[in-house]
């Protein structure tokens, strides 16, 4: 039988089976429920003194849902002059927008320079000579790598530097002309130990003792995102987290509180449980003892996060008892399955699959590999 | 004289019938089918413990499943019966000479087996050779269709389900699809003594895909709650109106009973907005 997870909610799957009744759409397509992502923007960041947050842009960077944070009131964080260009279609104000890729592109600092963004991350010596001459005189914050445990999406050793490098990279970009006001970290994404967002900030306090002796008074933490949400599992409540955070900061920045911002870049957090991806299912085979079913998203048109881990809920319109399946897009890459053991009801072919919790990360992968198009998405 | 206890665990209230003989008890692959015999209904089919029909008020529901959408369709030629495996519900239709084709999906063949031999009076038109017997789930039917049914009548209390599900949702919409322009369906939506939020959310899940919606009821003896309602949705035309002329033979419902069977306008309003307080 059909069964409806109770962590989706009623309102949410009614509007859901509302477009799919009344819309003559033909799927694949991604709802995004907008109560959801208005709900989430504004408790994120409620519970932590002197913040600001900042949307992660590459989560979901759909105009629909950017016009929607934007009417909210929300900031965002970018990378890249394609992100730029869809704010700046908006008339986003460049104050509520700020870099935290450590590296960028020339291309893109030509369009942000001018477009009057003030804040870029970094963690090495050649992009402050970048930063230097290309955005002279902008704030600069440098990345901090810090403890990744418990996350679901370690982040690799791609970006990030250890304390001493960052406190000399502070003190060359002062050197530059560059205005050193804080740092950033990233604990992971879809971090459930809510100790790893402690001993960054920990690591954070040493940093700005370290550098207040030479005389630079920080004033920016960014703590990234990481946010969990709910996919197949529980996962710590944002209030709870952001608790943990502000007692934290309380505690360990008390003699600089009163200067200090706090940056919050949520992506997953604001827009993953507002997604429902609607599927269609386009075949059935046994294979061996193993139930293959293919729907038409896959890993490389909207699914790609399969790979590295997050499994998701499915919920099928079916009648039948639940068994065990494997399931696989609709390319004819072998590497195109994104899920296995998952227990449903045998649906037919035809029939629609919905995916649960599929804002965030899907439609920013996804490509047109094998001509398998990118889905739509839609508000509702 | 053994008594049959009747399961239907949705009512808040349990019908209880006397025996006289146990005619039939078997299983098919998809439930309990018993045939008994009551002094006053005669002979009765239940299935899972559930009275479906008896010989004696079979006609009321039959009747009324059928004969308000055939009249309010201009010409029925292609006609879906989904359930409703004792062929009742065949039988009326087949009553309007209109008729071409009655598509007759029963999931479960032995219950047509069982009703031939026990209710041939109800049976009656099932070989009819306007009738093409599919044994298969109705939803699947339904998909395979494109746009040239009529009318779909659904005999089953089962097929909508009661909630609103992706099921019923994905069922309401190949349903539409597979209607012709004028096309028209209706379903059995539960009682309104005793299930009023279900006929609520069965007409709100339809009003999403058909135009025009809406609900008759009929007084149903041997259904828990007795007065049953239908949800009916059409393409096009309005469903009060009659487009034909009565000239079948029937017991209960007729021209008058076609005008009064829909709930009054203000009521049915009340109705939608949870007003009604019972």
């Amino acid at each position: 039988m059909e069964k409806t997870p109770d962590f989706i909610k009623k309102r949410t799957w009614n509007k859901v089976l509302n477009y799919i009744a009344s819309s003559d759409e033909i799927p694949p397509y991604l709802l995004i429920d907008k109560e959801v992502v208005k709900e989430k923007i504004s408790t994120i960041g409620r519970n932590i003194r002197n913040s600001r947050v900042f949307y992660a842009v590459k989560a979901n960077p759909d105009i629909e849902v950017l016009r929607l944070l934007n009417v909210l009131g929300a900031g965002f964080e970018i990378a890249s002059e394609g992100e730029l260009q869809i704010l700046a279609s908006l008339g986003v104000n460049p104050e509520r927008i700020i870099t935290s890729n450590p590296i960028k592109t020339l291309k893109f600092l030509e369009k942000a320079v001018p477009y009057g963004i003030r804040y870029f991350a970094y963690d090495s010596t050649a992009e402050v000579e970048k930063l230097a001459r290309y955005a002279p005189g902008s704030n600069v914050y440098v990345r901090l790598s810090v403890p990744n445990e418990g996350s679901e999406w370690p982040l690799s050793r791609k970006f990030g530097v250890e304390l001493e490098e960052a406190a000399e990279l502070l003190l060359y970009a002062r050197k530059k002309d560059l205005q050193p006001v804080g740092i950033t970290f990233h604990v992971g994404s879809q971090c459930n130990n809510v100790y790893n967002w402690d001993s960054a900030i920990e690591k954070a306090k040493e940093l700005w003792e370290t550098v207040e002796q030479s005389g630079i008074r920080l004033t920016t933490l960014n703590i990234g995102g990481g946010y969990p949400i709910h996919y197949t599992k529980n996962v710590l409540d944002v209030e709870t987290i952001e608790k943990k955070i502000d007692r934290a900061i309380g505690k360990k920045f008390a003699r600089f509180a009163p200067d200090i911002e706090v940056f919050i870049e949520p992506g997953r957090a604001v827009v993953g449980d507002a997604g429902v991806f609607v599927s269609t299912v386009i075949g059935k085979a046994r294979r061996g003892d193993e139930n293959w079913l293919y729907i038409d998203v896959g890993v490389f048109n909207g699914l790609m996060e399969s790979i590295g881990g997050i499994k998701y809920v499915y919920i099928v319109g079916s009648r039948n008892e639940p068994e065990k399946w494997t399931i696989a897009g609709p390319s004819c890459d072998s590497f195109d399955v994104i899920d296995r053991d998952v227990e449903l009801p045998e649906p037919e072919v035809g029939n629609r699959i919905l995916i649960l919790s599929s804002g965030a990360y899907t439609i920013s992968y996804a490509s047109e590999f094998n001509g398998f198009s990118i889905p739509k998405t839609i508000l509702i | 004289m053994i008594k049959f206890f009747e399961k239907d665990p949705y009512a808040p209230i349990q019908y209880v019938y006397e025996i006289e003989r146990v005619l039939y008890k078997g299983k098919s692959d998809f439930q309990e089918i018993m045939v008994i015999e009551n002094p006053y209904f005669g002979k009765m089919l239940i299935l899972d413990g559930v009275v479906q029909i008896t010989e004696r008020d079979e006609f009321f529901y039959h009747e009324m499943l059928t004969h308000v959408l055939m009249h309010a369709h201009p010409n029925p030629r292609n006609v879906v019966v989904i359930g409703g495996g004792d062929g009742g519900a065949v039988r009326e239709v087949l009553k309007h000479d209109t008729v071409e084709k009655v598509y007759f999906i029963e999931i479960d063949e032995k219950v047509i087996d069982v009703s031939k031999k026990f209710f041939p009076a109800v049976a009656a038109q099932v070989d009819n050779k306007r009738v093409e017997i599919h044994c298969m789930d109705g939803a699947e039917f339904v998909k395979g269709r494109n746009g040239d049914i009529d009318v779909i009548v659904v005999d089953s209390t089962d097929i909508v389900g009661f909630a609103k599900s992706l099921f019923t949702v994905e069922f309401f919409k190949s349903v539409k699809d597979s209607l012709s322009p004028e096309g028209m369906f209706v379903t059995l939506s539960e009682s309104l003594h005793f299930h009023k939020d279900m006929v609520i959310e069965v007409q709100e899940a339809m009003k999403l895909i058909f135009p025009v919606v809406d609900l008759y009821t009929a007084p149903l003896v041997t259904y828990a709650g007795n007065w049953w309602t239908f949800s009916a949705g059409s393409k096009k035309h309005d469903l009060r109106q009659m487009r034909r002329e009565y000239r079948i033979d029937t017991r209960y419902y007729n021209d008058e009973i076609h005008q009064q069977a829909f709930l009054p306008p203000k009521m049915y309003e009340k109705l939608m907005q949870r007003k009604l307080q019972w």
